[in-house]
């Protein structure tokens, strides 16, 4: 059942959605809360092709005017390349709307589920080559 | 006239014999991704797991404890640092699994280069010189490694890991050796038999193998560290770095 809640306009807040994230990389995901998804739409600000991770740099308007900004951290470009990101898919000025674990902290940040490219194209934030935790015993992670 | 045909033929049978030998040496040059098996597989050709590490008296306990503190911080969401949070190398063994990223083997006759994606790490096995001496190599994050070949297995004798470099979060001695047993499990499946003796801190060796297929044609993505948004605050906990309040 999905709870959705409009908080600060552009933002959705979907609860109860528990998301566990396939890609593994240089440090722990659990300073996200992946029971959460937030829904942001706004302008793309800036888009870090870099590593260890790219960002998402996102402008967003709020329903009582003003903007408030969004930092969303995706997966190195090596993973991101393998579910179908380049570098040039976003540029500053861009509209675009992204799925969100927001910080438990409550930071204006998050790790990405999924963007809506101005073009219409959806991309994840995965899967990489594989499911990465199925071999963590077997193969250390080194997280 | 007996003796000048008996050094033709032996040096003939050496000459096959060093033939033979390099015929089955197989060639190791390629990228290479972690492969899983699971449904469909192989079970042969699937990566085995080590198990946990069984450590000597004196390290099992705090061993034990940390790592129960750090699962309790990272399950309240409140992980704490790790070298690879810090950027810092994983080293070896490590390295040779990070994630979902590849290794590229390069092979020469007298060396083999081992690349890793994940932070551009390189590790060098020297295959024509004697194997190292614990004492006589500094302590680093992939210390000195030499290969020798037993038939299609390529044998590596690693030794000078630092303290700081560790196998899930493990502590060990300067006395720790890792050894790696590579060969091809088929012909686009790799296999690394990884062995690590520690005799003053591990009860038991520890062994794992790793498994990868070939990726063909991958081109390796360049990863420099560069923008690491991840800090740690003043309570020890990571967190992320965002632009906005």
């Amino acid at each position: 059942m999905r709870i959705r809640s409009r908080v600060n306009g552009w933002v959705v807040v979907i609860l109860a959605i528990a998301w566990v994230g396939t890609l593994s990389a240089h440090h722990s995901f659990s300073m996200f809360d992946t029971g959460k998804k937030v829904t942001v739409k706004g302008s793309v600000t800036a888009f870090e092709w870099t590593n260890p991770h790219a960002y998402i740099e996102v402008d967003v308007p709020q329903e009582g005017g003003g903007v408030k900004h969004w930092s969303v951290e995706m997966g190195s470009p090596s993973i991101l390349m393998q579910s179908g990101w380049k570098f040039k898919d976003l540029k500053a000025g861009d509209k675009i709307t992204v799925e969100l674990n927001p910080l438990r902290n409550g930071d204006p940040g998050g790790l990405l589920i999924q963007a809506t490219l101005p073009d219409g194209r959806v991309l994840g934030n995965g899967p990489g080559r594989g499911p990465a935790p199925s071999t963590s015993a077997a193969a250390p992670t080194g997280r | 006239m007996i003796w000048k045909l008996c050094s033709v033929v032996a040096i003939s049978l050496m000459f096959a014999t060093a033939v033979f030998a390099q015929a089955q040496r197989p060639d190791l040059t390629g990228v290479w991704g972690p492969y899983r098996g699971g449904r469909g597989a192989d079970p042969k050709l699937a990566p085995t797991p080590a198990g946990a590490p069984v450590l000597k008296a004196p390290y099992a306990k705090p061993y034990e404890e940390r790592r129960a503190a750090a699962a309790a911080a990272t399950q309240r969401g409140e992980p704490g640092p790790t070298n690879g949070m810090l950027c810092v190398p994983y080293g070896v063994p490590t390295m040779m699994s990070v994630a979902v990223y590849p290794v590229e083997f390069i092979q020469t006759p007298k060396q083999i280069t081992i690349i890793s994606e994940a932070f551009s790490e390189v590790r060098r096995v020297y295959l024509d010189k004697p194997p190292s001496k614990i004492d006589e190599v500094p302590p680093g994050y992939y210390g000195r490694s030499t290969g020798r070949w037993e038939g299609d297995t390529l044998v590596v004798d690693t030794v000078g890991i630092k303290d700081t470099v560790q196998y899930q979060t493990m502590p060990h001695s300067d006395q720790m050796r890792i050894t790696e047993r590579i060969r091809l499990a088929a012909p686009n499946i790799l296999h690394d038999q990884i062995t690590i003796e520690d005799p003053v801190v591990l009860e038991k060796p520890i062994t794992y193998t790793l498994a990868y297929s070939r990726l063909a044609d991958y081109e390796m993505v360049e990863f420099v560290c560069d923008n690491n948004r991840e800090f740690v605050d003043a309570n020890g906990v990571v967190r992320m770095r965002t632009q906005g309040k």
